[in-house]
Parts: C-alpha cells; structure tokens; sequence
C-alpha cells in the first residue's frame, strides 16, 4: 500500500460530494477538507450535474437517495464522461443491493455516512491510490452470486461470468475475513497484486449498456445480465 | 334379485320382476320365431334339375324278391353287403353329338351306391370318403362314357349299398346332359360338403383360441372344455367311417362316435361359463358317450352304429334340450348378450335336431337331409361372436378401470399437492413468525435500548457524554441484524469476516491492533443448520468480548484465533477464541464478575447467549489478559435451548 501522507500531493486531489443531508454533508466535508482535498459539495443531482460542466473530479462521492433522483445515473454518467473519476458510493448501512447497483455502472466501492473522520479520508487516499476497497459483506454477496443455483437469489442482478477463478478465490478471502497479505499468502501471489486483482473484478462486474432502454431494464429487474 | 335391486334403487321389487318376466318373455318369443323360421326354411326344398330328366321308375331287387317301386325309396334293411338292393331302369338317349357328355346325378343316398350304365360300372361311391358318411348329404355324379351309350333306351342298375345305422334310402335320379345337372350337383356340394369343411376349420381355429385362453387363465377351465369340444368335432369332420376293417378303423370309430361326449363337454362349459353350480351327478352326462367309445373299441361295426342311433342321437338331443334349459335360465337370471347369443344358437341347433330325429324316424316328408350337424355351425358362431364380445368387453372394462385409475391418481394427486402447499405455506409462514419474533428480541435487546440510551443523553444536554458512541453502537447493531439476515450458507466465517471489518473500525479510534489467526485455511466447519439469529448471539458474543477488552481491560492487543477441531470420534468442530493483553479482572466462584456491576451483567448475558445458542462458554481472566473461547457445537440447535 503506497501511503500518500504528503499533504501536499493531496492538495491537486478534488472531490466531488453529493449528499443531501446537510449534517452529514459537513461531517464528510470536514473530513476530507482537514485531510486537504479540494472537496466540492453538492445536494442535489441537479447541483452536482452543475459542477460536472468543466473537467471531471478526481474523486466522486455521491448518496444514492437524492431528493431530484437517484445517485445511480450520477454515476452512470460520470463514469460516461470521465472515465478518470473515481467513484465511491455513501451508504448508511454498505447494503448489498446499492452497492452492488452502483458497481454495475462503475462505482468502486463504499463509504459508510458514520466512518471516522481519519478511516474516510483514507478510505479516499486509497482509492485514488488505486487500491479500490472492498468489503467482506461485497464480497461475500459477489461469491455467493458466483456459485451456480437453481433460482437466481433475491437482490439486483449481477454478472459475474467474467471473473477468473482466482478473482474468486481473492473474494472469498476477503469475504472470510482475511487480510490481503493472508489472501496473497495463500494462493502464492504477490501481496501487492491484491488490490489489481479488485480493481479488475469492479471493472468486469460493470455493466457496460448500450442504450437507455437496457438500462432502465436492469434498473427494474425486467431483465437479468 | 337384491344386488340388481342395489344396483337400480329407483325400481320397487314388483316393477323389477315385472321387468325382467317381460324381457324373459321376450326371450322366449324370439326363440319361437326363431324355431319357426327354422321350420319355414327347412320346408324349403332343394332345387332339383327338370323333370324330363328323371329316372324314377325301378324295379327293386331286394332280399330275393323283385317289384316294382318308384324313388324316393326306402329300404328295409339296414345292413345290405352282403347282398345289395338292386334297382334296374331305363332311360333315353337321344343320340348325337350335340348333346355333349351325359351324366347320372344322384342327389341323395345312403349309404353307398354301385351305378352301372348298360351293365358297366360307372360308379362307386365308397370310393369317396365324404360320401361314406351317413350324416352327411354328400351327392354323387358320374359322366357317363359316351361309348357306352346307346340311341334310344339305355339300362340303368344301381345297387344301394348299406351298413347302417339306418335302412338305406335312394333319393331320385336324375340322367340327363351333364352341363344341366352338374350346377345342381355342385349347388348339393357347396351346402353339404364344402360349408362344413370351412366350418370344421372355424372350428379348428376356435380350438386353438380356447386352448389358449385356458392355458394362460387356468382359473377359468369353462374354455379348456370348450376347447376339448371343439378339438372333437374337428377330428370327427375330418375322420373317414371306416368302411373296411384298418389299423386306425377302432380309433376313428371311437371319435366318429364322440358325438355325444362332444355335446357333453358343450354342456359343460355352458353351465360353468354361466355360473351354474355342478351338479352332484353331473359327470353322469359323460356316461353316453363314454359308453359309445367303450363299443367302439370293443364291440363290432353293426353294434356300435345301432348304439350310436339309439343312445348317442337321444342323448344329443338331450342335452341340446338341457342346454336350451340352462342358456334360458342365465337370460332370465342375467340377460346379457352373450347368453342372449347362446340361446338363439341352441334354438337352431335343436331346431335341426328335432328335424334330422323326424327324419331317421321317417316321419317327414324330407328325403333324408341331415340338417343338425350344418346347424351346429350357427353355434360355432355364437361362440365365436361371444368369445369377441366378451374379450371387447373386458377390454372396454379394462380401458374405463385405467380411465378411473387415473383420474383417481390425478385426484390424489392434486388434493396431495394441495395440502402439501398448504403444509408448507403454514410451515413458512411458522418459520415467518418465529424469525420475526427472534428479530424483534434482537432488535428491542440491541438496538432499541441504545437509542433509549441515545435519547437520555441527549436530553441531558451534556457536552461530555459520548452520545456518538451510543449512536455508532445502534448503527453497528442495526448493521449486525441486517448482515446476519443474509444468506451465508451455514459459513460462519462469512459472518465473521463482516465482523472483522466492523471489530478493526471499531478499535481504530482506541489505538488497539486486532490480530487475526485462522490455523485452518477453511476456518470454521460448515453448518448448513445455521440460522441467522445463531449468528447474531456469535456475533454479539464476540462483540461484547471486544467491548469489555476496550473498557475494562485497557489492553492494546486483541488475538482472535479461529481453528476447527476433532473429538474423539472424529467428529469437527469449531472455536474461536479472542485473547486480551489487559489487566483482567476478578472472578467470583460462582464464574460471575464480581468487581464491576455494568462488567457482571455483561458477563451473564454472554453466558446466557451461549447457552441458547449451544456454545461452550470458556472465561479465562488474570493479570496477563482475558480470554474469551467458544466451542461450537457439532450442531446448532434448531430452538432456543434457555427458552429465553
């Protein structure tokens, strides 16, 4: 892991925060202010649709339940325009069936809305860091998803046909609690290959639509990818 | 009459025997008509060729003594070999070649006939086997050799062979062109010849079908009698009389005479097909015929035709009448086709029996047509006819009883399936409640009591009281609830792998390392009985065991070991264990915490968790640390054992 605890290579680091309520929208901004990134806040889809005209963030945060729509097209959007932007999503619980959602149109990951200040900024450096995090509860629901069953099982639909078996070997030591050093011990791989190998499930878990109309499909469950 | 009366309740009993007396009469009516027709019909007589050709005008040498008679002609004896009627008479030939070949025809005979035409043999029907048999009507022909014809008045002899049984007859005969006479001739042969070879063959195969049957339903001997019936008409059809003394004579004799064991056996199988009971001296039936077969071995030619005529045509006479007796009482009792059938055959049958005794008697104007063995075909027939229904029947039967099965077994089927997606609707719907009832339990133990807990302080308007760390507990348990719903398999390592996460966030702030050994790649056996609210006590177990390190224990280092474990028998098991390196605290005998009140009841509810969940509950604490171990059990309870 490659700490960037120099502030100053954090200060060009912009994030953009979409969050509607506006307590947690100052606790996840002071936060990532003190750490020293260039944090732009937004409360509404309609705002941070705003501060998207120029260049794209090095960083998006963004709530799925926004008050004007729903943080899955935020992501599906920017992930669109600027494939550079890291994404995260801000879950109160880090619930499977949003998260999983937002993976599938290019999210990376979670921050939970009660993390501690020091673990969100972090959380941030990391993932610009490009190690993209994954939790045991992720991971346990995308391996649990990759062992064949008769009857598809309850929450949103996700195609994992594309992740090789050590992806999945990766998965389940992290959905066992295991650390990445444990995990790379394991399966004799290099421990700093670990976070590669994420980056690589989050990108072959997204779901790359073709139009609007698949899209929408997905969003409802008409259709299983 | 009760099982009809059940099987038809909306008749009274008068009605019903009312009913049946008028179909019975029905029956009985049907069979007057039929024996009239009979008798219409055998009125009728064969056509015979144009009167200008017959030869009717003879004189009879007969014992010694000649005169003059006119045929038909019956003769006194009935054994004539060894000097044979003789009847001379005339007859003319027109002469030229225009006339073709001519020919004697000679309708009817018994039983053998010598025809000489101008003193030279052009006949000898013993030479033909049909012929030979009284009871046949078998005709003869003979082409008369046109060298031996003379212009004008030709002498005709015939002498009237007979060996009995009966005296011998001489129908009239008929000399004329041959391609006038032979239609009649083989109009005679068709109906008295040729129909009951074809019948003796439907009754050859009717055999085999019977034998058959019997040999695959042995439970039913009514068709191995019909069988052995059938099996003895077929050999006396096609058995020769013995007119000369051979090897076989005594053996086709036995079965030319087994007439009367033939009807007996039909008789038989009409009363065991119709369910009658046997008669204590029923085998008596058998005695005639029996008897016949005992001469015929033993006893001379002569003997043995007389007591064929007077024992074996009485005692077939007899039996048909009992048989018409028996076949009425089954259309009374049951009137179903097939003794309907039956019955009509018998009346046919007995129809030309009573017609061929009239005959014998010579008490009919008939010349000596046997009429009874032709009519015994309409009976092969009948049971030919019955067999078929009867086999159509059973496998209608069959079809309707399979139809029924069926749509029983589908019927079942669907009152099954039904309960059974009641049973499990109920089931779930069982399972629905109690996991709500353990989930609210967790929710009021957990979460409810922290934001009560978040309330108060917050009332309080204190600065310092850490309400955050109530609120990120309530978080933390509402996480643990909704994680633990999650399917996982019955792998509890999942379950702590979340834990894990949650456990490092937690100490973070406390500067306190989290150290995680699992010594078996697979950490935990699997338990596919694991329920989620087995999952939320381990959980909680392992949290409290963490809370109390960080609050009470003031360590800097917590070890959670995960291994799987063998007993004795082999058997796996799981235990996790999380050591401390703080300052423990005392115990008191009684296992419970006795320094701290808040750490005491911590304590009695990580016990009280264990045991409803089955875990073995090991604390160790000293001056070096705490430790907290469960032994899991081999198999999660499916109830709460502490009931609580």
């Amino acid at each position: 892991m490659t700490e960037v605890s120099d502030e100053a290579a954090s200060q060009a680091i912009t994030v953009l925060l979409v969050e509607d309520d506006a307590p947690t929208l100052w606790r996840l901004q002071d936060a990532l202010t003190k750490s020293g990134f260039e944090v732009t806040a937004a409360a509404t889809l309609a705002e941070a649709r705003a501060c998207l005209t120029g260049s794209g963030p090095k960083v998006l945060l963004t709530d799925l339940q926004l008050p004007d729509g729903h943080g899955i097209e935020l992501i599906r959007e920017t992930r669109q325009r600027f494939p550079e932007t890291e994404i995260m999503v801000i879950s109160i619980l880090g619930d499977e069936a949003s998260v999983i959602s937002a993976i599938t149109v290019g999210a990376t990951g979670y921050l939970l809305k009660d993390a501690f200040p020091t673990d969100i900024a972090q959380t941030v450096r990391d993932l610009v860091a490009g190690h993209s995090p994954i939790s045991a509860s992720i991971a346990r629901f995308i391996v649990r998803r990759t062992q064949s069953q008769a009857e598809p099982p309850p929450g949103p639909p996700l195609d994992t046909v594309k992740l090789t078996p050590r992806e999945i070997d990766i998965l389940w030591g992290i959905a066992k609690g295991f650390s990445y050093a444990e995990i790379a011990e394991h399966l004799g791989i290099s421990r700093q290959t670990v976070p590669g190998h994420i980056k690589n499930i989050y990108r072959k878990l997204e779901v790359h639509t073709r139009g609007e109309a698949v899209f929408e499909a997905l969003q409802q469950g008409l259709i299983r990818l | 009459v009760k099982d009809d009366v059940a099987a038809n309740p909306g008749f009274s009993i008068p009605e019903h025997r009312r009913l049946r007396v008028a179909r019975f009469a029905q029956y009985i009516l049907i069979q007057a008509l039929i024996a009239v027709a009979c008798f219409f019909a055998l009125r009728q007589s064969l056509p015979e060729p144009a009167a200008r050709y017959l030869v009717s005008e003879f004189s009879a040498k007969e014992g010694g003594s000649e005169r003059a008679i006119t045929l038909p002609h019956y003769t006194s004896s009935r054994f004539s070999l060894d000097d044979p009627p003789l009847y001379s008479g005339h007859f003319a030939w027109p002469g030229g070649e225009a006339q073709g070949a001519w020919s004697v025809y000679l309708p009817r005979f018994s039983n053998g006939v010598e025809v000489a035409v101008n003193g030279v043999v052009i006949l000898d029907s013993r030479r033909d086997p049909v012929a030979n048999r009284p009871d046949r009507n078998a005709p003869e022909i003979a082409v008369i050799p046109g060298s031996l014809l003379r212009e004008g008045a030709n002498d005709l002899t015939i002498r009237l062979l007979v060996w009995g049984p009966l005296t011998g007859f001489l129908d009239s005969v008929y000399v004329g062109p041959d391609q006038i006479l032979r239609p009649y001739y083989e109009q005679r042969t068709l109906l008295f010849v040729t129909l009951p070879v074809v019948f003796s063959a439907w009754q050859a195969i009717l055999a085999v079908i019977l034998a058959i049957m019997w040999a695959v339903r042995r439970h039913e001997p009514a068709y191995g009698i019909l069988a052995a019936a059938m099996a003895l008409g077929v050999a006396q059809s096609f058995l020769p009389t013995a007119v000369e003394q051979s090897q076989y004579s005594r053996l086709n004799a036995v079965l030319i005479t087994s007439a009367p064991i033939e009807s007996a056996f039909v008789l038989t199988f009409a009363m065991l097909f119709l369910g009658l009971r046997w008669p204590r001296y029923g085998a008596l039936i058998f005695a005639p015929g029996l008897i016949l077969v005992a001469l015929s071995l033993f006893g001379d030619q002569a003997l043995v035709s007389e007591a064929f005529v007077l024992l074996g045509v009485p005692a077939i006479g007899i039996y048909m009448l009992l048989l018409a007796l028996i076949v009425a009482r089954a259309v009374w009792k049951r009137h179903d086709v097939a003794s309907f059938v039956l019955g009509c055959a018998v009346t046919v049958v007995l129809a030309g029996w009573i017609h061929d005794a009239l005959a014998v008697l010579q008490m009919t104007p008939d010349r000596r047509i046997f009429i009874a063995r032709l009519s015994y075909s309409v009976m092969l027939v009948a049971i030919g006819a019955g067999l078929t229904w009867r086999f159509a029947r059973a496998l209608n039967q069959v079809d309707s009883f399979a139809g029924r099965l069926v749509t029983q077994v589908r019927q079942a089927e669907d009152k099954l399936k039904e309960s059974f997606v009641r049973e499990e609707e109920r089931a779930r719907a069982a399972a629905l409640a109690l996991e709500r009832t353990r989930l609210m339990r967790d929710l009021h133990d957990g979460l409810g009591g922290q934001l009560v807990s978040i309330v108060a302080l917050s009332e309080r308007g204190d600065a310092g009281v850490p309400i955050g760390d109530a609120a990120r507990a309530a978080l933390k348990d509402l996480r643990l609830v909704i994680d633990s719903m999650d399917d996982i398999g019955g792998d509890l390592m999942l379950a702590l792998g979340s834990w894990r996460e949650r456990a490092t966030a937690q100490l973070r702030p406390h500067d306190i390392a989290l150290d995680w050994r699992a010594l078996s790649p697979q950490g935990l056996p699997v338990h596919p009985e694991l329920r989620p609210w087995h999952v939320i006590q381990i959980v909680r177990l392992l949290d409290e065991a963490v809370t109390n390190a960080v609050k009470h224990a003031d360590a800097h280092r917590i070890t959670v070991t995960i291994e799987t474990l063998a007993d004795a028998s082999g058997f796996a098991y799981g235990r996790i264990t999380v050591d401390d390196d703080g300052k423990g605290f005392a115990l008191a005998p009684d296992g419970a915490a006795a320094a701290d009140k808040k750490a005491a009841r911590g304590l009695r509810n990580m016990r009280s968790r264990a045991t409803r969940c089955g875990i073995e509950l090991e604390l160790v604490s000293g001056a070096g640390g705490t430790r907290v171990r469960l032994t899991l059990p081999r198999r999660f309870p499916d109830s709460d054992t502490a009931g609580a």
